[in-house]
């Protein structure tokens, strides 16, 4: 770029942010193209945590409408953490849930607990259920963050709203997260009374959780909302407190209202919001300040531009704004609030089709996937599972994605920081950390307390098309991994590493040779090591970070 | 810029064409760098604190005391507990590793660094700081990025290379430092630990199709291409350097010190590092209830002095503190009234740290001035803009043209002398003073706003006790004398405000600025 219209760039500051790549313009009309199986794996790839070679069949199969009808049906769920390993737990014999037990103060009952929901939420999202549920409790999360509540009830309870319900109704999430016990904590909603008014979640509420922030207009004008409006919603909310915290005697975490601590005055809100009054509702009185909230149409935008940053990408310029967000916003309304609708038009659109590929995996993502996708499946029994699990969780710590532990109350750094967005994830440090992951899950025979955590590629390879000719072979794994098909460069030197030199009948004749002789160590091993380095090869290729 | 600078510079840009043909690679691998910018090996340390530092009970105006005993009663340290370095002020009782450097001539403090309009979310102030912008502006690159970009066209294609083999900057940690994202890509390296540091294996592209898939693949391959690099590079300056003094086990904040002088000492060329210090948005808790002297923030500040000063010995053992400054900043300061939980919420402006044996140690600036009765909402007014200090690193540090300075920072700021030595400098090491009275006090109709000018481009502004800027009074050339600018206040509400005089030439050091306060009553 010449320096004069770079800087010409940099002066003229835009409210919607100008990307030199966005995704082609096309609009939410359904996509109407053919479905193929590339089709069918990026809807997984966005939608599922590691989706295999017999899940992507089964989409293309059953065809777009039937794929999204399974991935957004979605039931209640009855699994819950359990204390597998801690037996100082009067009330909580091991094997047994602690989720709706007191906390005892004398053996300090949350390390065990804590490990118990780590190791329980990884092994959730490492589950391969062929459902939104793992993908939108996580969006959740991230749009409603929590950190270091310590007190690990909290936690699950938090949790539980979403992943219950993961493609619910957002003005219900908010009238439920206002009151949530750990919300209540992290942003102080619990020390607002009317006396000492403490507008942190009032504020988060306007500006990150619905309406948004706009360009700052004049004093505390933020377009959308005003600093007397943050004021005064404070004072609506003034009142709620938690109860139960690493309490003794209450086994149940909940709110409460208190009436002496609520500020029972008229709340004015300002201009933005149309100068509408609000009187003393006592506990009442959050709700009706969430509809007045949600009345405003830039509340739907502003979720809208979340989701698609979520399932699509994060480049948001004018155009994609008028064809994509504003019909997106509009089904959101349209259906109040209710977010299924708007995941199925979105998920089923020609634009979340017009291109694949163009979105990081995210650490947990890439945790998750790498396992779940090529057949790693954590047995063992209990402690086993949770050990390995908690295992994993750790490595997600440390790329930089701590489940209950959000790094600010805007959520992680992916979603919302321009002009990086996703590539806040890769860099010096973690780039090579995944690819000690991919390696030592490809080719290192990893064992934690007895559980085989590596590849079994032979195993892998055998529903595939035509494991026995190798570009067959090589097109299907890359169908799973990556998700473009592979040039023929690529394709060449990946050959060569299979086969270097070798005319390509020379895989098939080994790998037929291991299939009549499947005992046979020499045979086998001739094949799993070729396979291994293969494997190991494509997972260190930049392709295989994105979705 | 000094003769000297000028000599060395012009000797090196003479002698590539004197060896033409001969050896004009050996040279460019020392001084090419120095060719495209000329200046040194200077480096930069940015320590970023993130949260929001509580700047009351940071850097203690003592003058103000028994305002701030009314504001913030419960959480003011007891002022025989102040680290005094004046009658006037004083650190935090945690802060002995400030005190020690300050009494050594190696520390400056500017008072009162913020923004007009300041904005209260981490997020977007954390941005403004990051990227340099107004209030109202939205800016995607860094300003040290945009710094390196001018530099550096192209990068990161055909970067590194010879002539500049290093990474240009590096942050410790898991994350890039926004203040080095350029228009294209990040100027920082992340280093974690000497182990952290690792090769990755170059494989086979695939298309360039101008797809976003292809962008963020194109991405990909940067990240491992400069890794492989830049990761040699910088285990070989690791092997080279080392620490000559001991840094405090479990202090983050030191080991990450640590890194950065044995880097520094091993060679590195360097120019930025960026480490980080969390935890400072103290809501609840700031101190142990009815023990104003312990609790969260002073534990904080205990870890930032000690590794600030055990730093900044070891680059003098080292023999590389005349290469070194440091800095530390935050998204905001907090709110001079103290909250019912033992903290404080977000507010505005709050005093910033220099550090380093190139400082002119002192305080730059007056004290806030604390009002009495206090608005909940008020937080410390704003004296100078964070990009004078950015401003100020960027000539006197790197000897930035004043014309790039203008492109890196959109715009001219006022230059606060706070380097001696090593700068070259052409603001005054002294303040003048400017004698500014306002009369009517209180008023209700218009005040008189009286001053000895120095002549020169002179910009009047009323802020509120907020930090928005409401009324641009003034923004023009005044002759040397005593001035009186009436100054209609009619339109505004009740209340408290700030009248903020900066005179100076247009690209001149803007030498002074100055608040009163002002009760306006209708």
């Amino acid at each position: 770029m010449h320096r004069r219209s770079f800087f010409q760039h940099l002066l003229e500051p835009s409210p919607v942010e100008q990307k030199s790549v966005t995704l082609p313009p096309l609009n939410l009309e359904k996509y109407a193209g053919p479905w193929t199986q590339a089709h069918a794996a990026h809807l997984l790839r966005r939608t599922v945590f590691g989706a295999r070679y017999e899940d992507i069949k089964a989409f293309y199969n059953q065809g777009m409408d039937v794929s999204l009808s399974i991935l957004t049906n979605i039931s209640p769920v009855t699994d819950l953490p359990i204390n597998y390993d801690f037996e100082s737990d009067p009330n909580v014999p091991i094997g047994t849930s602690w989720v709706n037990k007191r906390f005892d103060p004398v053996n300090n009952t949350n390390n065990y607990r804590f490990r118990s929901l780590n190791g329980w939420t990884m092994g959730r999202l490492m589950a391969r259920e062929m459902n939104l549920r793992e993908k939108m409790t996580l969006f959740w999360h991230n749009h409603f963050p929590i950190a270091d509540i310590n007190e690990a009830r909290y936690n699950f309870k938090y949790i539980d709203t979403f992943r219950q319900n993961p493609l619910g109704n957002f003005k219900d999430y908010t009238r439920k997260m206002t009151i949530d016990p750990a919300m209540l904590r992290y942003l102080n909603g619990n020390q607002n009374t009317k006396n000492a008014p403490n507008e942190n979640y009032a504020r988060e509420l306007l500006e990150l959780f619905t309406i948004g922030k706009g360009p700052i207009v004049g004093p505390g004008d933020y377009t959308h909302y005003t600093e007397e409006d943050v004021l005064a919603i404070a004072k609506v909310l003034t009142g709620w407190t938690d109860v139960g915290y690493r309490s003794p005697n209450l086994d149940i975490v909940t709110s409460t209202f208190r009436p002496n601590q609520h500020d029972t005055g008229t709340k004015k809100l300002s201009h933005r919001f149309n100068n509408v009054t609000i009187n003393n509702g006592g506990a009442e009185e959050y709700k009706t300040l969430i509809d007045i909230i949600f009345n405003k149409e830039e509340v739907s935008r502003f979720i809208a531009r979340k989701l698609y940053r979520w399932f699509v990408y994060y480049a948001i310029d004018e155009s994609i704004e008028n064809a994509v967000i504003a019909p997106l916003a509009q089904i959101i309304r349209d259906n109040d609030y209710e977010i299924k609708p708007a995941v199925i038009a979105l998920l089923s659109s020609a634009h979340f089709y017009s291109d694949f590929g163009c979105m990081i995996k995210n650490p947990l993502d890439f945790i998750a996937t790498a396992t779940s996708q090529n057949g790693i499946v954590v047995a063992g029994d209990m402690v086993q599972q949770y050990t390995t699990w908690n295992a994993f969780f750790q490595f997600g710590s440390l790329l930089q994605m701590r489940y209950y532990g959000l790094p600010s109350v805007a959520g992680w750094k992916a979603y919302y920081q321009e002009p990086l967005y996703y590539q806040t994830w890769i860099n010096s440090v973690t780039l090579p950390l995944r690819k000690s992951y991919t390696d030592a899950l490809a080719t290192l025979n990893l064992n934690t307390r007895g559980i085989r955590l590596d590849i079994d590629v032979l195993n892998t390879i055998k529903g595939f098309s035509n494991p026995a000719d190798i570009e067959s072979l090589i097109n299907d794994v890359a169908l799973v991994l990556f998700p473009k098909p592979l040039t023929e460069d690529q394709l060449a030197t990946l050959k060569e590493l299979m086969i270097p030199g070798l005319p390509d009948y020379e895989w098939t004749v080994e790998y037929e040779a291991h299939l009549a002789a499947p005992t046979d160590l020499v045979l086998r091993r001739a094949v799993e090591g070729k396979l291994r380095l293969l494997y190991a090869y494509m997972m260190k290729m930049p392709e295989y970070q994105l979705s | 810029m000094k003769r000297r600078t000028f000599i060395q510079t012009s000797s090196l840009m003479t002698l590539p064409v004197l060896l033409r043909g001969v050896e004009v690679t050996a040279i460019a691998k020392s001084s090419l760098a120095s060719l495209v910018n000329p200046e040194d090996d200077r480096v930069l340390v940015l320590v970023q604190l993130n949260g929001g530092n509580d700047g009351l009970n940071t850097f203690i105006p003592l003058d103000q005391y028994d305002a701030l005993v009314k504001a913030r009663e419960s959480i003011l340290l007891p002022s025989s507990s102040v680290l005094k370095i004046s009658d006037a002020n004083g650190f935090h009782s945690a802060l002995t590793g400030f005190e020690a450097l300050y009494k050594n001539g190696q520390m400056s403090v500017v008072q009162s660094v913020g923004y007009p309009n300041q904005n209260r979310s981490h997020f977007r102030s954390t941005d403004i700081w990051t990227t340099a912008s107004d209030a109202e502006q939205y800016i995607s690159t860094g300003w040290l990025g945009r710094y390196f970009d001018l530099n550096y066209p192209g990068y990161p294609e055909g970067y590194p290379n010879e002539a500049n083999p290093d990474p240009f900057a590096i942050t410790l940690g898991f994350v890039v430092s926004e203040t080095c994202q350029g228009q294209t890509s990040n100027y920082s390296f992340t280093v974690n630990s000497e182990e952290d540091i690792k090769t990755l294996n170059e494989t086979v592209p695939g298309s360039t199709d101008g797809s976003c898939h292809s962008g963020e693949l194109a991405y990909l391959r940067d990240v491992v291409r400069q890794t492989n690099a830049y990761s040699e590079q910088v285990l070989s300056a690791f092997d080279k350097g080392n620490n000559l003094v001991t840094y405090t086990e479990g202090n983050n904040l030191s080991q990450q010190l640590k890194i950065v002088a044995n880097l520094i000492s091993g060679g590195l060329k360097t120019k930025i590092y960026v480490v980080s210090q969390g935890g400072y948005d103290t809501h609840a808790n700031q101190v142990v209830g009815g023990d104003a002297v312990n609790g969260e923030h002073s534990e904080l500040l205990g870890v930032l002095g000690t590794a600030i000063q055990e730093f900044q010995n070891d680059l003098v053992a080292l023999g590389v503190d005349n290469r070194v400054v440091g800095m530390t900043f935050s998204e905001f300061g907090r709110r001079i009234k103290a909250n019912d939980s033992f903290g404080t919420d977000h507010g505005t402006a709050a005093p910033l740290f220099v550090f380093g044996s190139c400082v002119n140690a002192g305080i730059f600036g007056q004290n806030p001035q604390i009002s009495d009765p206090i608005d909940p909402e008020e937080g410390v007014a704003m004296q100078y803009d964070f990009r004078s200090v950015y401003a100020s690193l960027l000539m006197d540090w790197f000897r930035t043209p004043q014309s790039d300075i203008e492109k890196v920072l959109f715009k001219d700021f006022q230059r606060i002398p706070f380097l001696k030595d090593c700068a070259v400098s052409t603001a005054t090491s002294e303040l003048s003073k400017l004698g500014l009275v306002l009369s009517p006090n209180p008023a209700s109709q218009h005040i008189v706003v009286q001053f000895d000018s120095n002549g020169g481009f002179t910009e009047i502004d009323v802020f509120d006790v907020r930090g928005y800027s409401i009324k641009s009074v003034s923004a023009q050339k005044f002759d040397k004398g005593q001035v009186k600018v009436s100054v209609g206040i009619d339109q505004l509400v009740p209340g408290m405000y700030f009248v903020r005089i900066s005179q100076g030439g247009l690209f001149q050091p803007r030498n002074l600025s100055r608040y009163k306060l002002l009760v306006v009553k209708v």
